[in-house]
């Protein structure tokens, strides 16, 4: 083993000789950098290992021969070589990125960059102050002079003003050195106390811990940090906001011990503000490396934070916690700066030229998900326990500021990441460089291999919870095939899968099983039609349906949110797949985001479960608090689309590819109905005091009709069909809500109703788009004689959703609203009738826009839809007509299963269903319905013979002859009259108050933007302003 | 053997309830006639008619859809009058009142409604989806006002069985719903007048906008069987509204009992014609507004009246 003194010696060494060696030969000299380089990595990498695996204590090394205090010491332990390992590794990697930079530049870059390398390892490592001070000085200066190493104006002045900020806090560092010599007589941490420093004391505490704490680059303090993460060249760049934050950052960690209480929560909260603002302020950011110093100077603050709000938690959860975000920032930012560096495009837009290079692309996938915070990365586990940690310990504001910070990364990161992949290629692409796509890929690998490590050792997930993310690994290898194949053996997949996790599945489980499972399968068969390649698409849709399934099987709620986030990724992408989608996947990520924080802090509120059974079950003995109650309920809300939080859905429905908008709309939904019944399953022994059920019942009616009214008003057939589901999943919701019997029989049997008759709708309206390129409405008509199969798919549909006899509709509607009027919500029973009676607005809208009426020319050869969406359609009919005809197929299992929960208010007899109100009987309806249809049908072909058939333009009005079928069809805005009837009702108010909340929001950010104002002397005052600020703040 | 009875019995009530149902349709026809200041055609001129449009030479067609719709209309009425016992504690016409309570009945009323609009649809005719949209529109907001009566009426007899309700109204003339509940009839009865399609409500089928509407295109057999529904259905909801409200019909002697019916639902649909012949018709956009007001301002109050009070 080599001492690690070696590192700063050869470093130091080798950088001083380096202009000596340059000139031999660069090559002698760039293999001398490099050799140094891989030293230090391949010495703390040993170090790091001797530490973690075998035990070896914590190396203390003297210099000067003396111990501590009377010399220097260096530690290095399990945490330095941790920080020290991935802060060298990025220091390797930056150099091989920058290898071309390095050919070419003065020698002496080199030898700064060396030195810079060889200053963090002494300021991770050393324990004196004095000697904290020399390294940081080395550091600074090193940073200043790499700074111009791009030689543009920009960069100079960018690294003059890194250079005052730096020397101001440099000032401060010294004089509170000075200080805490004069009240400690001791410069050694391990030799000081906080006791030394009573009253005036602690102002020398307050100076070096507010030197360092500028260093890390506070809101609004910053910035001059700002201008260098813009201006400076990447590769460099990336080193001083990965590895310089790193080793000052620790060395916060090293002084935390001395500092007061007090202190540190002042540090911990100022840490929150920064990243709550960062992240805002990032919202107004167009350019790619000023928008990742706001990243990162968020991520630092966060990193600050988590470091003050850990401090009493258990070492595990720290190293989980802290060094979750430290690696997650580390990677995805080094690779972020990289990335830029290999795009070469300021403005973000102009990085659509990722799409250039697949490998590239998933690289900033990886990247930016990570950022993100989104499952399996690091950063996802840290927030999950960092959000459990604030729960437990009632740090509500911090909680709720880094959380809304999170929404606004996640908005813009998204939004960058949207754009890349949707926007139109405009910018040229550039070539690209092996050196820098080498070092950029190994980050990617080390992302991964963390995510692995996380999953696999500190949590022990099963192969089944990983199985989504390998679902999407497996099809990427295979995604030479054409996508026929991968669809079959996608369908294959599913059904195996299906039949794995069957004998885990009990009553209601198995009820969403089919939901989930096998209503996914029959979709399936829908995307078979679909020709090339379709890269890309299989592994995503997979990654959702098994992560449908997961769902049900999870066991602990973070089972449960894992797979909750797989799918909202899995479905975000899969909608972004559509051509005009970047606006509406970026709002349902934004939504679904939302909702999946207020999930996280309702899990983190909710008691610990016990045992080892699925939530499902295990939930019924489980008392959830309100506030998780009122949370998850919001949170499982928003994936329904419930009033109020709707507005993602339309969107996202109408702009996803057409075969996938099935998939979203029948059983994505229903994903949010199945948590809200988890929920419900714990409020049917513990309901809590405030009856909070009580008032989501009334959004669910609220939504009801106003989704109904929605989906009239559409022009769009996808989005009508969209309004349609949030209105009918409103039904569902209310019914959930009334926590009774009946109403969960009512709730499970619109659930399955809805998945079969919107799959069919979904899918009818696929082959029509495929046919006639259009979605407009009232842009086809007549297509019935064109389309018959089609047609009668969507009659039959549409009868099953407007609750006409004899279809399964009306079983939906009898037990609704017999649930609602037996529990006692009369009031809300009426809005549902209306909802229901509004529903034939849309329903007749759809079918007449496009079969009925008149065929425009331009579809007078039209085919009927391929067979590959013909055939789900009859599938899902199949399933309709079956629980038409015998309701108890489905009746007696939902009773069943709702009877483990309440006892039975309904008696079946035969094919009569008796409740406490009335009865209904699904076969006698179904043969009396069938004879009064077949006598006057008798009747009419009785009278056949004398039918004369005409075509459909042969109609004459006021003696008239219509010009053409376009003028003819009634179709475009159907129901205005109903629209002028509604007056200021008709108004867009949701949608409105969260356009201006964005707006606002968006408006804010660019407000305080206005403090940065590019001079550095402005800079300057604002860091003595905020160390004054903060001087009264701590009440020092 | 039970089976053939049974739609023996069907059979003969539905022939009644035509029959009456046609009847009443031409003496309202008479009453307006004569408010109109005309003489008018004779009251079993809507029999003369249909013979009439059955004997036409051709029936023009333009599609299955087309050809269908009539017969989804007229199963309409069928099924929805069959589903309600038209007289108490008979057997020839209690119908199958065994499918279902009031709920199916309402839904019921769609399917014909539905099936209608779907077949006049593909006449291609302008007027027919024009007068379709009014209608379907219309109809939401009648039935708002309607179902809370209807919701009202189930609490207070706690059952949304149609016999059980009628039953519960025995006695005396001031144990019907219409003295019990006096809100939810109100309610009720303004729906009525939407139903029915009446001036002020008569926007689906309006001369002078939208001439004849849904079924412009219909003719020779088509209209004879929408005709024959009219009677059917007029009938159907009348006797409806008479059980829900009015004490339904009940006597031992069957016929006493028919004739009880009669009275009741003449008198039932002399308050839409009293309306219709002394308003002026509404645009579409008051009519909806109209029924999305006090009407259903009455059923909420009818609803918290009975539930509450």
């Amino acid at each position: 083993m080599v001492s690690p003194i070696y590192i700063l010696i050869l470093s130091l060494a080798i950088g001083f000789l380096l202009s000596v060696i340059d000139k031999t030969n660069r090559k002698f000299s760039l293999t001398a950098f490099y050799g140094v380089l891989t030293f230090n990595v391949l010495v703390i990498a040993d170090w790091f290992y001797r530490f973690l695996f075998l035990g070896v204590p914590t190396l203390t090394i003297n210099t000067a021969g003396f111990r501590a205090p009377v010399s220097i010491n260096l530690q290095l332990g399990v945490q330095e070589s941790f920080v020290l390992l991935f802060t060298n590794l990025i220091g390797l990697f930056a150099a091989i990125f920058l290898y071309k930079k390095f050919k070419e530049s003065n020698i002496s870059s080199l030898t700064l960059y060396l030195i810079l390398i060889m200053g963090v390892n002494g300021l991770v490592m050393t324990r004196d102050l004095f000697n904290m001070y020399v390294f940081l000085e080395i550091l600074s200066i090193s940073t200043y002079s790499l700074t111009s190493f791009g030689k543009t104006g920009k960069s100079l002045s960018a690294g003059f003003k890194y250079m005052l900020a730096g020397v101001t806090a440099s000032t401060f560092f010294l004089l509170g050195v000075v200080f805490i010599y004069y009240f400690s007589g001791n410069l050694n941490i391990d030799f000081i106390q906080a006791s030394q420093f009573t009253n005036y004391g602690s102002i020398a505490l307050f100076l070096l811990s507010i030197a360092i704490f500028i260093e890390l680059k506070p809101f609004p303090a910053n910035g001059w940090a700002l201008d260098v993460y813009e201006a400076v060249d990447s590769g460099i760049v990336s080193v001083i906001a990965v590895v310089n934050s790193a080793a000052i950052l620790f060395l916060f960690y090293k002084i935390m011990p001395i500092l007061p209480e007090r202190f540190l929560n002042v540090f911990g909260i100022a840490g929150v503000i920064t990243f709550l603002f960062s992240n805002m302020l990032a919202l107004k950011q167009k350019k790619a490396k000023r928008l990742l110093g706001y990243s990162s100077i968020g991520q630092v603050g966060l990193l600050v934070a988590s470091l003050v709000f850990t401090a009493n938690a258990p070492q595990h959860l720290i190293y989980l916690i802290v060094g979750g975000f430290f690696i997650n920032h580390l990677i995805s930012k080094a690779g972020l700066f990289w990335l830029s560096g290999i795009v070469k495009h300021e403005n973000i837009s102009d990085w659509n030229v990722l799409r250039g290079n697949r490998s590239l692309l998933i690289l900033f996938g990886i990247f930016l998900f990570a950022l993100a915070g989104i499952p399996p990365f690091a950063g996802f586990w840290a927030k999950w326990e960092l959000v459990k940690l604030l729960v437990h310990s009632k740090m509500l504001f911090a909680l709720s500021a880094i959380l809304l910070g999170s929404l606004f990364e996640i908005i813009f990161l998204f939004r960058w990441f949207t754009l890349t992949v949707k926007s139109d290629i405009a910018a040229t692409i550039p070539r690209w460089d092996a050196s820098k796509i080498f070092s950029t890929s190994f980050l990617g690998v080390i992302a991964i291999f963390f995510a692995a490590m996380i999953m696999k050792v500190y949590y022990g997930f099963s192969l089944i919870h990983i199985l989504p993310v390998l679902a999407v690994l497996v099809i990427d290898i295979i995604d030479f095939l054409p996508s026929k194949v991968k669809g079959l053996l996608s369908l294959l997949a599913v059904l195996a899968y299906g039949y794995y996790i069957y004998p885990f599945e009990s009553n209601i489980q198995l009820f969403f099983g089919i939901i989930f499972i096998v209503g996914s399968a029959v979709n399936i068969i829908s995307t078979l039609n679909r020709t090339g390649k379709s890269e890309g698409f299989y592994g995503f849709l997979l990654m959702m349906i098994f992560s449908f399934g997961n769902l049900i099987i999870a066991t602990n709620y973070l089972e449960f949110f894992l797979t909750w986030e797989f799918m909202t990724i899995s479905s975000f992408l899969l909608i972004l797949r559509g051509k005009q989608a970047q606006k509406a996947s970026l709002m349902y990520m934004i939504f679904s985001t939302a909702g999946a924080y207020l999930m996280m802090v309702g899990f983190a509120f909710a008691p610990q479960l016990m045992g080892n059974s699925p939530l499902v079950i295990s939930l019924a003995n489980v008392q959830l608090p309100l506030i998780s109650i009122i949370l998850l309920s919001i949170g499982f809300m928003i994936k329904s689309g419930s009033l109020g939080v709707h507005i993602w859905l339309p969107e996202a429905h109408a702009e996803a590819e057409a075969d996938v908008s099935s998939f979203i709309s029948a059983i994505l939904l229903k994903a949010g109905v199945f948590g809200l019944l988890l929920v419900g399953i714990s409020y049917v022994k513990f309901a809590p005091s405030f009856d909070i059920f009580y008032w989501v019942g009334w959004i669910g009616v609220l939504t009801a009709i106003v989704g109904a009214f929605l989906a009239s008003f559409q022009e769009d057939a996808k989005r009508l069909l969209a309004y349609s589901s949030m209105s009918q999943v409103g039904y569902i919701v209310a019914a959930i809500a009334m926590v009774s019997h009946l109403g969960w029989v009512s709730a499970l049997y619109l659930a399955f109703n809805h998945m079969m008759f919107k799959s069919a709708l979904f899918i009818a309206v696929a082959g029509i788009y495929y046919r006639t390129h259009t979605r407009n409405m009232y842009e086809m008509g007549g297509l019935i004689k064109k389309m018959p199969l089609s047609y009668i798919t969507v009659l039959i549909s549409i009868i099953a959703v407007s609750g006409v006899p004899p279809l399964s509709g009306f079983g939906a509607k009898w037990l609704i609203y017999t649930a609602f009027i037996s529990n006692g919500w009369y009031l809300q029973a009426g809005v549902l009738f209306f909802a229901s009676a509004v529903s034939f607005l849309y329903l007749y809208r759809i079918i007449h826009s496009i079969f009925l009426g008149q065929l425009k020319y331009e579809h007078q050869d039209i085919k009927e839809a391929p067979v590959w969406f013909i055939i789900p359609q009859y599938i899902f009919l199949g399933g309709i007509m079956a629980i038409s005809a015998f309701p108890n197929l489905i009746i007696k299992p939902l009773n069943k299963i709702a009877m483990h929960y309440f006892g039975s208010s309904i008696r079946i007899d035969g094919y009569s269903i008796f409740s406490e109100l009335g009865h209904w009987d699904g076969h006698v309806v179904m043969l009396v319905t069938m004879g009064a249809f077949i006598v006057p049908l008798l009747i009419l072909l009785l009278l056949v013979g004398k039918t004369q058939k005409v075509k459909q333009f042969n109609i004459v009005y006021a003696a008239e002859r219509p010009e053409s079928p376009q003028t003819t069809h009634v179709a475009h805005n159907m129901y205005a009259h109903y629209r002028k009837a509604l007056g200021g009702w008709g108004k867009p108010r949701i949608w409105n108050f969260w356009h201006s909340a964005s707006e606002w929001t968006h408006s804010l950010a660019d407000y305080f933007r206005h403090i940065y104002t590019g001079n550095g002397q402005t800079y300057v005052l604002h860091i003595i302003l905020y160390v004054v600020v903060i001087y009264i703040v701590m009440g020092v | 053997m039970d089976i053939i009875i049974r739609i023996l019995y069907a059979v003969i009530s539905i022939l009644v309830a035509t029959v009456w149902g046609l009847t009443l349709t031409g003496i309202v026809r008479k009453i307006y006639a004569r408010v109109h200041g005309r003489f008018g055609p004779p009251v079993w001129q809507p029999f003369l008619d249909i013979i009439q449009t059955h004997s036409r030479r051709v029936a023009i067609s333009h599609g299955y859809m087309f050809f269908l719709g009539p017969v989804f209309r007229f199963a309409g009425g069928l099924g929805t009058y069959l589903f309600i016992p038209v007289i108490l504690g008979s057997t020839v016409f209690g119908n199958f009142s065994m499918g279902g309570d009031v709920l199916l009945v309402m839904y019921f009323i769609f399917f014909g409604q539905l099936g209608m609009a779907l077949g006049a649809g593909e006449g291609g005719h302008p007027y027919s989806p024009m007068g379709i949209a009014r209608g379907l529109s219309q109809m939401s907001a009648f039935e708002v006002p309607f179902s809370l009566a209807i919701i009202s009426v189930a609490i207070q007899y706690h059952s949304l069985n149609i016999t059980t309700i009628v039953q519960a109204q025995q006695g005396s003339i001031l144990n019907w719903t219409l003295f019990t509940n006096p809100l939810a009839v109100i309610a009720a009865m303004i729906s009525l007048l939407g139903m029915n399609g009446h001036a002020p409500f008569s926007i689906v089928m309006a001369p002078q906008e939208i001439p004849i509407g849904p079924p412009i295109e219909m003719n020779g057999s088509f209209l004879g069987i929408l005709q024959t529904n009219r009677g059917l259905f007029a009938a159907a909801k009348l006797i409806l509204f008479m059980n829900l409200f009015f004490g339904g019909a009940a006597h031992p002697n069957i016929l006493v009992a028919l004739l009880i019916m009669m009275i009741k639902t003449f008198f039932i649909y002399m308050f839409s014609v009293f309306v219709g012949a002394s308003f002026p018709r509404f645009r579409p956009e008051q009519s909806f507004r109209f029924f999305l007001k006090w009407p259903t301002a009455i059923g909420i109050l009818a609803i918290l009246y009975i539930a509450y009070l």
